[in-house]
């Protein structure tokens, strides 16, 4: 059972920062002292977002950029309604991959929500690296999509302002809306049959 | 120097056996979670096979994923996706022609650059290791080096493919070790790769054979052997480090885990020392959440190292060797701790052709237990994750928590924290014993966790060969110790039953019987009769203590 209301997927490949991403949005935090590791398949979050005056669960899917995974990466952003599709700014590699995921969502995932997000921010912002991927070629990519992000998950700039945004356009979206309050109407069934069947004796 | 004797005297033997024969060895259980199977058996089969069985031997037969699959009967949903694998032998006969070819290409290659080559052999990155490891194609290609740039040693790689089918090619033979006077070069040919480890170290051919199997068994654990054999049917030049990239911290800590930890060596798990009533709450936990989930196939509860409980579906076992491969995935991966994984884990022994997929998290922020769910159903992340909070919720409840943390932290009331001080046996310096039927490994000095943090933190540095001199003997130094007398006792040809040797150092009893191994330190000089007398009140104190030292029952759900 999930008890999320919106489904987000994380993508892009490996080193681009996905999981402290989702460790900057989730626990607040950036562990500068611990080496690189790779996901093992993929991590999942849970955080309760506001928007319009209402409580969201939002489920966050992290997953893995190794090249190995690649092919089970598809049951993770079945039926996502937002996707965060990273890249590094300072890696070229990096968003020539992005957009075989941009392909792939279009196809397998029409209704879902892409945004681009840049990560490392601060180490552009610093000049400790020197950006590869060239701004108007990213804006160009961004126009037909739902936005786009420089994130530094070292200092959090950015990060919190990407999934509220997501949220909000979620909650703005009627045909989603329908689905969360149906499926949330469900669930509160359930728990209420569950609680007859065990409980008032 | 004093005198060393080494004795198998009948006799002996015959006086040890008599004392404990008397019932059941401490440790053993009618049912065991563990499948017993010994890798020193593993090892014959791999001496013993000829050319022509290595072709076939990683053929597959069934698949024990698919037989699970068939039985909760939704088959049809998975088997899509799961790979098919092709009986064919792993290397055609125009394949290996091709093999010679490319191998000539690196040599070639090699003669240009062979300056800067040579260099790179010398550098510090390379020189004075104790142990290194290298694992390529058998094109050739390399694929990981315990230190320095794989990427430098193509040429490396190239003399070593040369060396396997130079002998491979004319004779038929397999080229299985080179010996020098200080040094050891441990040939292991698996499938599509080839694995080399050269080693300064006092461990056995056996021994070294062993620890390649397991760095081939981690990588099937990241790819499904079919994965593995169909990359290189396709495409014989392919550079595997494309797949494996992330997975090569997986086999720096697998060969530091198994330099320090005699569970290898032994074949065994160590199982982490809990109050029965603990490990029974635990258990039950963990059944009565998970009875109804359908395609659960093993729940594993570990916790630095060693096994809490293992709850399993009916008729399935787990191999020591897989259990292994688990407590380093846990180990060396970070990422568990942040958030759930849902992950992909092949388990070789298991089934080598697929995938099983694990619910993998700590139990919570304050305890460092790790339980992992595996099933065989790939979308079954979210039922997973419900029972994992239920579990976690109940466990608080009835305490369990603060016995794991207790054992973990060696809480010093526990019996089990400093047990030669509880025994006390002051000639006992350090033991090590392992029941055979249940594969179960206990030891006077568990690792503690502090160490084995402090063994992770070391990555591609370190395993330099020094001399020091050691004030006070580790576990370490003591399993360091046992490795000759265990090579011994599991010689093929000549195996010993019972050893023991004195010297000026110390004093070793190694000894095995149908139902165990142990393995005893004494001080220097010790009779022989004060030892066997010492030994049999060890082996009381275990027999005392079983229910908390080991797994007593083989729960399923």
């Amino acid at each position: 059972m999930s008890r999320c209301d919106f489904k987000i997927v994380l993508l892009g490949s490996e080193h681009v920062g996905k999981t402290s991403l989702v460790i900057r949005f989730v626990n607040c935090r950036f562990n500068s002292g611990t080496p690189y590791q790779n996901t093992i398949g993929a991590a999942f979050c849970a955080k309760q977002m506001q928007s319009h005056d209402r409580e969201f669960n939002v489920g966050i899917w992290d997953t893995a950029g190794s090249e190995r995974y690649e092919a089970m990466t598809r049951m993770y952003y079945r039926g996502a309604h937002a996707a965060i599709i990273c890249y590094d700014p300072a890696s070229l590699a990096s968003w020539t991959r992005l957009r075989h995921w941009l392909q792939e969502l279009r196809t397998v995932e029409e209704d879902c929500k892409v945004y681009l997000c840049g990560t490392k921010k601060d180490l552009l912002d610093t000049g400790t690296v020197q950006r590869e991927v060239p701004e108007d070629i990213i804006a160009t990519y961004s126009q037909g999509l739902h936005g786009h992000f420089l994130t530094s998950s070292k200092t959090g700039e950015n990060v919190d302002e990407l999934f509220q945004k997501i949220v909000d356009d979620c909650v703005k979206d009627l045909k989603v809306m329908k689905i969360v309050e149906e499926a949330r109407v469900q669930l509160q069934k359930e728990d209420n049959e569950k609680n007859k069947n065990y409980c008032y004796c | 120097m004093a005198s060393t004797s080494k004795d198998h005297v009948a006799e002996n033997e015959e006086a040890l056996n008599e004392k404990v024969a008397t019932d059941l060895e401490p440790g053993a259980c009618l049912e065991s979670i563990l499948n017993p199977t010994d890798s020193f058996e593993e090892f014959a089969s791999e001496i013993s096979t000829s050319l022509e069985d290595r072709k076939t031997s990683l053929t597959i037969k069934s698949s024990t994923i698919s037989e699970i699959q068939n039985e909760i009967g939704d088959s049809s949903k998975e088997s899509s996706l799961r790979e098919t694998k092709s009986s064919d032998n792993l290397q055609a006969k125009n394949e290996s022609m091709s093999a010679s070819a490319s191998n000539s290409n690196l040599l070639e290659e090699n003669e240009e650059e062979s300056d800067e080559k040579d260099d790179y052999l010398q550098s510090p990155e390379l020189v004075n290791k104790e142990k290194h490891v290298f694992i390529l194609s058998s094109a050739g290609k390399p694929i990981y080096s315990r230190y320095g740039n794989e990427d430098k040693l193509a040429g490396l790689c190239g003399v070593i493919q040369a060396l396997v089918s130079v002998v491979e090619e004319p004779n038929q033979d397999i080229l299985r070790s080179i010996n020098t006077k200080d040094c050891k070069a441990v040939f292991l040919v698996k499938g599509p790769l080839i694995l080399v480890t050269v080693s300064k170290s006092n461990e056995s051919e056996t021994q070294l054979v062993l620890q390649l199997t397991y760095a081939f068994n981690q990588i099937v654990s990241v790819l499904t052997l079919t994965q593995l054999n169909r990359i290189f049917e396709q495409r014989r030049n392919y550079d595997l480090r494309r797949l494996l990239s992330g997975a090569e911290r997986l086999i720096d800590h697998l060969f530091i885990f198994m330099e320090k930890d005699p569970a290898f060596l032994l074949g065994a798990v160590r199982c982490l020392p809990l109050p029965e009533k603990a490990r029974e709450n635990i258990t039950q936990a963990i059944t009565s959440t998970c009875n109804k989930i359908r395609d659960l196939v093993f729940a594993i509860m570990i916790a630095g190292n060693q096994l809490i409980t293992l709850v399993r579906m009916k008729k399935y076992t787990l191999h020591p060797s897989d259990i292994h491969l688990l407590f380093n995935l846990v180990r060396s991966s970070e990422s568990f701790k942040t958030a759930e994984s849902w992950t992909p884990i092949c388990l070789p022994k298991f089934d080598a052709t697929g995938f099983l997929h694990g619910h993998v998290s700590y139990i919570s922020e304050d305890c460092q237990a790790c339980l992992l769910l595996l099933t065989v159903q790939r979308d079954a992340f979210f039922p997973l994750s419900q029972a994992k909070h239920t579990i976690a919720e109940k466990l608080r409840r009835s305490n369990c928590l603060v016995a794991i943390n207790d054992a973990l932290n060696r809480n010093k009331e526990l019996p089990t924290t400093n047990p030669l001080k509880h025994i006390g046996i002051p000639e006992i310096r350090h033991f090590m014993y392992k029941c055979k039927s249940t594969a179960q490994l206990f030891t006077s000095d568990p690792i503690s966790l502090d160490r084995l943090q402090d063994y992770r933190l070391r990555h591609k540095e370190g395993g330099d060969i020094t001399v020091k001199k050691i004030e006070k003997l580790s576990d370490i130094d003591y399993v360091r110790n046992y490795r000759q007398f265990c090579n011994q006792i599991h010689c093929i040809s000549t195996p010993a039953k019972l050893i023991f040797r004195s010297n000026s150092h110390d004093t070793v009893l190694a000894w095995v019987t149908n139902g165990f191994e142990l393995y005893v330190t004494f001080d220097p000089l010790m009779e022989k009769d004060h030892a066997i007398r010492a030994v049999d009140r060890l082996l009381h104190w275990i027999k005392k203590e079983e229910q908390r030292i080991f797994i007593m029952n083989a729960p399923t759900f």
